[in-house]
């Protein structure tokens, strides 16, 4: 199978890489540049733990072919947070309302707060639970997600 | 092939055209060989399941011309938007097309109204679309486009069983066309599924154009109801140029559960999904009709 070049911008910095086309974004992710932040579940695309952004919008890491998104500015979890290590307000609220159980899911429903937040800075509780339909939390510790969102909310 | 979610196991050859000129060519080359990807959001699942092996994939996402919503008397959707920007377009509820923004929003994931098309949505043929019922509803036309010329049919002709559709190996879907609807045009879109942002266990859209009492017409569609989505034709026969009452609305409701064909294997039982399907044509009737009332 032939390999593809493509460039990626990946929180900020550019990376070059060899891909195959059958590779997913989520395993180029998290195997060819060392980010594990992201999460692999369902791999099916049902679970929301893959979420990646793409040019500034949210999508499934696992469902995305690497090379259908060359020349894209990626955001993971770990461009969340300030260079020197300050965290985001809305990762900030996230441990204030025990909204981390396990984990697992945390990565992805962040990204998707984020999302909401970016485009609606002021959500009321059941646009949050819409918003965030499509993140599976394996521990149902939707209420302290929900809070933590809220919490960002103007 | 065993199966693997974390993966897709099997090789192709990746092609990214940038116009749909380009697209033909390969498709023509490639033919059945070839499986046209957009938003992946069903294809990838399916490759990774090993249901689906094709030696080429054409990527189509990257082509601007088809991403245009535009027209007035006939409305114009290129293929190739994605899921969230046909909806931003209906936003807020617009009354006529109500059903479709609704559909839209019943798929509920964020990630994946950014990464589907509406295109590939309907040309995927799965009878549980959830765009399918009210685009049948609109009698919404497909444009569908090959190097030896272009042809448009009505979307009703286009699914031919579960998971297929009429469309040739070389053909590509660039549009759906909606004629614009009559004043006093409401439609509403009823899901049923087990969990939020689920797939549609049944579902089912209703536009009704309404004059005072009097309901000059009712289009009914349903999808995971019949092996593609499907019209309730009968059903809505009973109700053009009728003055609506509760006992009418019931009447209909019986006609559409005995209309559909649903499927005998699956762990939803026929009969259940018969009754989900009256009860879903009445609430969608109620809201369809009260819309299109202004609210009465």
């Amino acid at each position: 199978m032939k390999k593809y070049t493509i460039h990626l911008t990946v929180n900020g910095e550019k990376h070059t890489l060899e891909v195959y086309p059958n590779a997913l974004l989520l395993n180029v992710i998290r195997e060819d540049i060392g980010l594990t932040g992201t999460k692999y579940a369902c791999g099916t695309g049902q679970c929301g733990a893959c979420t990646v952004e793409v040019n500034g919008e949210p999508v499934l890491g696992c469902m995305t072919l690497a090379v259908a998104v060359d020349g894209a500015e990626i955001k993971t979890i770990e461009g969340l947070a300030q260079p020197d290590g300050t965290l985001d307000p809305l990762q900030e609220a996230f441990l204030d309302t025990n909204a981390v159980q396990c984990g697992f899911c945390t990565s992805g429903m962040i990204l998707i707060g984020k999302d909401l937040l970016n485009k609606n800075p002021s959500p009321s509780e059941s646009e949050i639970r819409n918003h965030i339909k499509g993140n599976l939390c394996r521990c149902t510790g939707y209420n302290g997600i929900t809070r933590a969102i809220l919490k960002c909310s103007k | 092939m065993e199966m693997n979610t974390r993966i897709i196991s099997h090789e192709f050859e990746y092609f990214a055209p940038n116009s749909i000129q380009e697209t033909l060519t390969l498709l023509d080359q490639h033919g059945s060989e070839a499986k046209i990807i957009a938003g992946g959001t069903d294809l990838v699942s399916q490759m990774k399941m090993g249901k689906r092996t094709p030696a080429y994939i054409i990527d189509i996402k990257r082509i601007k011309e088809l991403q245009y919503i535009a027209g007035d008397m006939v409305l114009k959707i290129g293929a190739g938007n994605n899921l969230r920007g046909v909806m931003n377009f209906f936003l807020p509820a617009s009354v006529p097309y109500a059903g479709l923004y609704e559909a839209i929003r019943s798929i509920g994931k964020t990630q994946v109204l950014n990464m589907a098309t509406i295109g590939g949505n309907l040309c995927n043929g799965s009878p549980k679309a959830d765009t399918a019922p009210p685009l049948l509803t609109y009698d919404a036309r497909i444009k569908l486009v090959s190097l030896k010329g272009e042809r448009i049919l009505a979307l009703k002709d286009f699914h031919s069983g579960p998971n297929r559709t009429i469309m040739e190996s070389n053909e590509l879907m660039t549009e759906i066309q909606l004629d614009k609807l009559p004043k006093g045009t409401s439609s509403a879109f009823e899901k049923k599924a087990r969990v939020g942002a689920d797939i549609s266990k049944i579902t089912c859209a209703v536009t009704v154009v309404r004059d005072g009492d009097v309901c000059r017409s009712c289009r009914i569609a349903l999808g995971a109801a019949a092996p593609v989505p499907m019209r309730a034709f009968q059903a809505e026969s009973m109700l053009t140029g009728k003055i609506m009452n509760d006992a009418l609305t019931e009447e209909t409701s019986q006609q559409v559960a005995q209309e559909i064909n649903p499927p005998t294997v699956g762990r939803t039982h026929p009969e259940y999904r018969r009754h989900l399907a009256a009860v879903m044509f009445k609430d969608g009737f109620r809201r369809a009709w009260q819309q299109a009332g202004g609210g009465k």
